[in-house]
């Protein structure tokens, strides 16, 4: 690795005191950079930032109001444990359910083929990597809220908001979506693996293709990723699920940027659309997550962050996860 | 003002639960003969001199049945291991079971038969006990309740100084991903730890200055604890701190941190440096992945901190905090 480091030193030089910026999207490479300090170790012109990797965090505050309106109206809900804490306008999920809703946390979309009552409806959260088991849940009847998201279009928008000169990808929507799907972005790109060794070789590979100016993508993942992925995930996907413009928190709306049930009648939002169209969401101003998420700030820059924001009094969304969210990584490792 | 719930984060043994115990602790009427309220056993002195251990704790955990125990074999090794890393021999357990309607007998007689087995085994008593069975949906399945007393002449807690050292007697989040392999339907060869640890105990507790059962919160919460208490600074090597590789994988896929997962059958102590190698070789007649991961760097930190050095460089190991949950993407 201290190769790696040494060449990175080495390269850095090159660009003549020009600030390089990468951003890496998934939050679990965010997980690891901030747990091994990678970010202190770098030479001080190689900036690295956070992206809109964590399935929690970009979640939009009004998906999260509607599947509290769900539970508190009496329909039984079922979420992933993260997302329970994220707060909505006034409460959470987490907080719903010990004032009383039936609201269940689980750890894998199967256990939801398990529960005994079948009109529970499942908070479908994810990129790539969690929507083929939201989609092996529709076809197995189950009603689902989807806040799916898909991968590529929010780093299409970042790209034309920020100034990122590349990206380290997601390796696990990469898995699935496969290494080619990035080819299109026209920024260098680095699929990079998790571990920390990994991660630095990445860097590495991204600031030669920054420097010759190659506007291509580097598989350095390839024990895993594959360039036409996972067809399997993808088939279950295009089966059950069709493509939507979708929220993302701080993007805003993106073009064919979601996804939800083919099937209406297991789609809650048409199922539900009652009671879900009185539900009114208003976002803390203070919060700064959105611009988190867009690598426009970092978390230390919120005024929120550590004093009334911490992963005990989640104020935003990037505080929630600490193995994703820039703010839960960054309170649990920097403080 | 706002009404307060009591969330789960509050029953899992990281910085929360600390704060809930405190909220109450200090109000409740202790007396003025019990000693360590807030260690694994409380403590009373016998007219004789010995000192009498008296721990309890309830156990509930999904799923009942896994990898290498079962909720008996654990509730029975749980409360055994809180009186043996005081310094005590136990000599008796209290045994209550409040049981879901519906409950399958077939599952509690096998349950049953693990507490019988564990009991004998150990050559420690259950004397006393109570059942309760309460209406489905009431409680999930079934909780068990186990106290213990112990006696012994000497309780474990002696002066740290700079220079002890930490160790661990074993691989570490083995019982955690014994459990999380089957709450997410994966094959490991991994089982859980659950086991007492009495006759290791018996072993090196006069070799050692302290000792702790990394159960829920792991080996970060139990040393963040020792060193906030305690005023110390403790400097762990990342590299040294023993752990399965089918482990490392299972945390690495879950995005877990082993150093926050629970243990059911480990000791984390300290010792002197004089004693650290003889105290290790013993706890290696048990497992051979015991080893020193670390030590007291300085004994003048009020606030306590627990260091992590790794081969990038060195960050703080911070209390664990929230519900342990794998990621979502």
């Amino acid at each position: 690795m201290n190769i790696y480091l040494k060449k990175i030193e080495e390269i850095a030089k090159e660009f003549d005191n020009r600030t390089i910026t990468i951003m890496e999207v998934c939050g679990g490479h965010t997980n690891t950079i901030m747990k091994y300090g990678i970010r202190d170790i770098l030479p001080k012109n190689i900036h690295l930032i956070s992206g809109p990797g964590c399935p929690v965090c970009v979640t939009s505050q009004k998906d999260i109001d509607n599947m509290i309106a769900l539970a508190n109206s009496g329909i039984p809900v079922a979420s992933y444990g993260d997302m329970m804490h994220v707060p909505g306008t006034k409460l959470s999920l987490a907080k719903a359910k010990s004032l009383g809703a039936d609201v269940k946390m689980i750890y894998t979309a199967t256990e939801m083929l398990k529960d005994e009552n079948k009109h529970r409806v499942f908070f479908g959260i994810g990129f790539e990597t969690t929507t083929p088991m939201t989609a092996y849940l529709l076809e197995k009847g189950i009603c689902v809220y989807s806040a799916h998201k898909i991968m590529p279009p929010p780093m299409r928008e970042i790209t034309t908001k920020t100034k990122v000169d590349g990206f380290i990808d997601p390796g696990h929507v990469a898995c699935i979506i496969g290494s080619k799907v990035f080819d299109e972005l026209k920024v260098p790109q680095v699929i990079s693996g998790f571990k920390k060794e990994q991660i630095i070789r990445g860097i590495y590979k991204l600031l030669v293709l920054i420097k010759e100016g190659k506007n291509e993508v580097i598989n350095d993942y390839t024990e895993v990723v594959k360039e036409d992925g996972n067809p399997k995930a993808r088939k279950i996907i295009r089966d059950n699920m069709k493509l939507i413009d979708s929220e993302w928190r701080g993007l805003g709306i993106l073009k064919n940027s979601g996804l939800e049930p083919k099937n209406d009648k297991i789609n809650a939002k048409i199922k539900y659309a009652n009671i879900l169209k009185n539900v009114k969401s208003f976002s803390n101003p203070a919060c700064r997550c959105g611009e988190i998420i867009k690598g426009l700030c970092e978390p230390k820059d919120c005024k929120l962050f550590g004093k009334v924001c911490t992963p005990q009094n989640p104020i935003g969304a990037c505080m929630v996860s600490e193995t994703e969210g820039a703010c839960g990584i960054a309170f649990k490792y920097v403080k | 003002m706002e009404k307060k719930n009591i969330s789960l984060e509050q029953g899992n043994g990281g910085r929360e639960m600390n704060d809930l115990l405190n909220s109450f602790l200090g109000n409740l009427y202790r007396g003025d003969k019990w000693e360590n309220f807030t260690n694994d056993s409380a403590t009373f002195e016998l007219p004789n001199k010995d000192t009498l251990c008296f721990t309890t704790d309830s156990f509930v955990v999904n799923p009942i049945k896994f990898p290498g125990g079962d909720i008996g074999h654990l509730a029975i090794c749980g409360t055994i291991n809180d009186l043996a890393v005081m310094g005590a021999d136990p000599v008796g357990l209290s045994l209550s079971l409040i049981i879901e309607e519906g409950f399958d007998i077939e599952t509690l007689n096998e349950i049953m038969g693990s507490i019988n087995k564990i009991s004998k085994e150990q050559q420690i008593p259950i004397v006393t006990g109570d059942t309760k069975v309460m209406e489905k949906g009431a409680i999930d399945k079934i909780v068990i309740n186990v106290s213990g007393v112990g006696i012994t002449k000497k309780i474990i807690d002696e002066e740290i100084i700079t220079g002890d050292k930490i160790i661990i007697s074993g691989g570490i989040g083995e019982h955690a991903v014994a459990l999380l392999s089957q709450r997410f339907d994966f094959q490991t060869q991994i089982i859980s730890d659950s086991k007492s640890i009495y006759l290791e105990m018996k072993k090196i507790r006069n070799l050692i200055k302290f000792a702790k059962d990394p159960t829920r919160g792991g080996i970060a919460s139990v040393l963040n604890e020792v060193s906030n208490e305690k005023g110390i600074e403790i400097e762990l090597e990342d590299s040294k701190i023993p752990i399965k590789k089918e482990v490392r994988t299972a945390c690495n896929l879950l995005g877990l941190d082993p150093l926050e997962l629970a243990n059911e059958g480990r000791i984390i102590t300290i010792v002197s440096k004089n004693n650290s190698n003889k105290v290790l070789e013993e706890l290696k007649k048990f497992n051979e992945m015991a080893q020193i991961i670390g030590e007291v760097k300085s004994t003048s930190n009020k606030q306590g901190k627990v260091i992590l050095k790794t081969s990038l460089g060195s960050r703080i190991l911070q209390m664990p905090s929230g519900k342990i949950v794998p990621r979502i993407c």
